[in-house]
């Protein structure tokens, strides 16, 4: 599998305003920074458009989270797509970055990041409510600053394991005391292509296994999932269902969870 | 206190202040005056009509804790609209589900193909063969083809009820033992279809559990 060179300085010198798919290698963050680049996060809903727009690029059944990218990149002006293609991000990211190569008149860099200078998790075992904190993980992708006054650590109630879900209202269920695990937490370290790291969990918790629907961090989700003494499975497509809050509500009650 | 399990095609309805405790009482939902009130509810309806609104899961693993003197267990309900189960082992919570979507409308076409076609499922045996089934929608296809084909209407209707119940049987995690809740108990063909021994339940296990809730104070909202 080819991917592009990392760009130089001077590459991305030349461009003002960018989107990411996935966490780009720091080196890439690094340099956008440096030159005052706009970064967008693709994978977040940024544009008020029906996912629909993505299905002549995109099978209908697919990543929530990639739709959505697709949207964003139709409808924001960019200079350039750096989409992670590596083992910290997926196939699916691979062919949609692929795909939008030849449909949008900008360059789309893949790239391969494989960073494994741990940054830390402190958001991950902070006591804040848990969309704050997601929130904020997700912001961090866009900086290669290194973190600042970190909040302390608290004893978790529970755990949500998982990637940044496309609809982030399901993480209104849980306590502030909630750990997050998985993909999420790789994020924060700033090490996506950590698999050790993203298949920790504490069994001490109950814990909801998150994955988007269509993903294929479901098998991991599932088999985790039956790993762990007290756990949850749970995928989501593009919003989250009533049954879906239903479930994480009754599990999070039923296991004693304080809210 | 009034308590009210407010479901697509049935509400049932349970007053604790009524001498003896009172026995529950049901009315088809679309004869439901618009006024109803009640203090606790729980069913897809339920948040229109009451004060406080205690989920279907909850609902379901509080009534199978007050009725079932066991450890361990499955309970699965049948609804008109989507089907649920809850499995305690060593008396904790283990595993759940709620299918509404590709369980959707299964106890609906069940007793839309009964009025339909003018059947008595009580006079209807179990059927050797059976459709696949994973939607009461997608269901109704296997039965027009199969009575083109040739097959008695009683037939059809009836694999199609040994498919849903055992769509049920699986998505509850294939037990050797489960317990039903719902109004699909009183209906033998469907009961009758499980490759598992079955202990029906009634329908009123959600008002048992919105009782136990009602004993129990308050909680505060969720964050």
């Amino acid at each position: 599998m080819n991917f592009d060179p990392p760009p130089s300085i001077a590459t991305l010198s030349r461009f003002r305003k960018i989107g990411i798919i996935g966490v780009p290698p720091l080196e890439v963050i690094r340099g956008a920074n440096e030159h005052g680049l706009l970064i967008h996060d693709l994978d977040e809903p940024l544009v008020r458009e029906d996912l629909e727009a993505a299905s002549p690029f995109l099978p209908r059944v697919y990543c929530a989270i990639l739709r959505t990218a697709v949207v964003n990149a139709l409808h924001l002006e960019l200079d350039a797509i750096y989409a992670d293609t590596g083992p910290g991000k997926c196939d699916c990211a691979l062919h949609t970055a692929t795909i939008l190569a030849e449909a949008l008149p900008i360059p789309v860099i893949r790239t391969r990041n494989m960073d494994s200078v741990a940054f830390g998790t402190p958001l991950c075992q902070a006591r804040l409510p848990l969309i704050e904190r997601m929130l904020a993980i997700t912001a961090g992708v866009k900086s290669a600053a290194p973190y600042q006054n970190q909040p302390p650590p608290c004893a978790p109630t529970a755990g949500f394991w998982g990637v940044p879900p496309r609809d982030f209202s399901i993480l209104g269920l849980f306590p502030e005391t909630t750990h997050l695990y998985g993909w999420a937490r790789c994020m924060e370290n700033k090490t996506p292509a950590d698999h050790d790291l993203e298949a920790r969990f504490n069994p001490e918790v109950p814990t909801v296994f998150f994955a988007q629907s269509f993903c294929a961090k479901t098998a991991l989700a599932r088999y985790l999932a039956k790993k762990h003494p007290h756990a949850l499975y749970l995928d989501v497509d593009v919003h989250t269902t009533s049954s879906a809050r239903a479930k994480v509500q009754a599990f999070l009650e039923l296991s004693g969870v304080k809210s | 206190m009034i308590l009210g399990d407010f479901g697509t095609s049935y509400c049932k309805f349970l007053d604790l202040d009524a001498p003896g405790g009172g026995e529950p009482t049901i009315i088809a939902t679309r004869e439901l005056p618009r006024e109803t009130r009640v203090k606790l509810a729980t069913g897809h309806l339920g948040k229109r009509f009451a004060d406080r609104y205690v989920n279907e899961l909850i609902a379901l693993a509080r009534g199978g804790e007050a009725l079932i003197r066991e450890d361990d267990y499955v309970l699965l309900d049948c609804g008109s609209r989507d089907i649920k189960f809850i499995k305690y082992q060593k008396g904790k919570l283990a595993d759940m589900g709620w299918n509404a979507e590709c369980g959707a409308s299964m106890g609906f076409t069940i007793e839309l193909l009964e009025r339909y076609y003018e059947l008595d499922y009580t006079q209807l045996r179990v059927p050797e063969q059976t459709f696949s089934v994973t939607c009461g929608v997608l269901g109704m296809s296997d039965i027009f083809d199969t009575v083109i084909s040739g097959v008695e209407v009683a037939e059809a209707v009836a694999r199609f009820v040994k498919g849903i119940a055992l769509n049920a049987y699986r998505f509850a995690g294939s037990p050797a033992r489960l317990y039903l809740s719902g109004g699909l108990c009183d209906n033998p063909l469907f009961v009758g279809s499980f490759p598992c021994q079955v202990m029906p339940l009634g329908r009123f296990v959600l008002l048992r559990g919105l009782e136990a809730e009602a004993h129990q104070p308050i909680p505060p909202p969720h964050a």
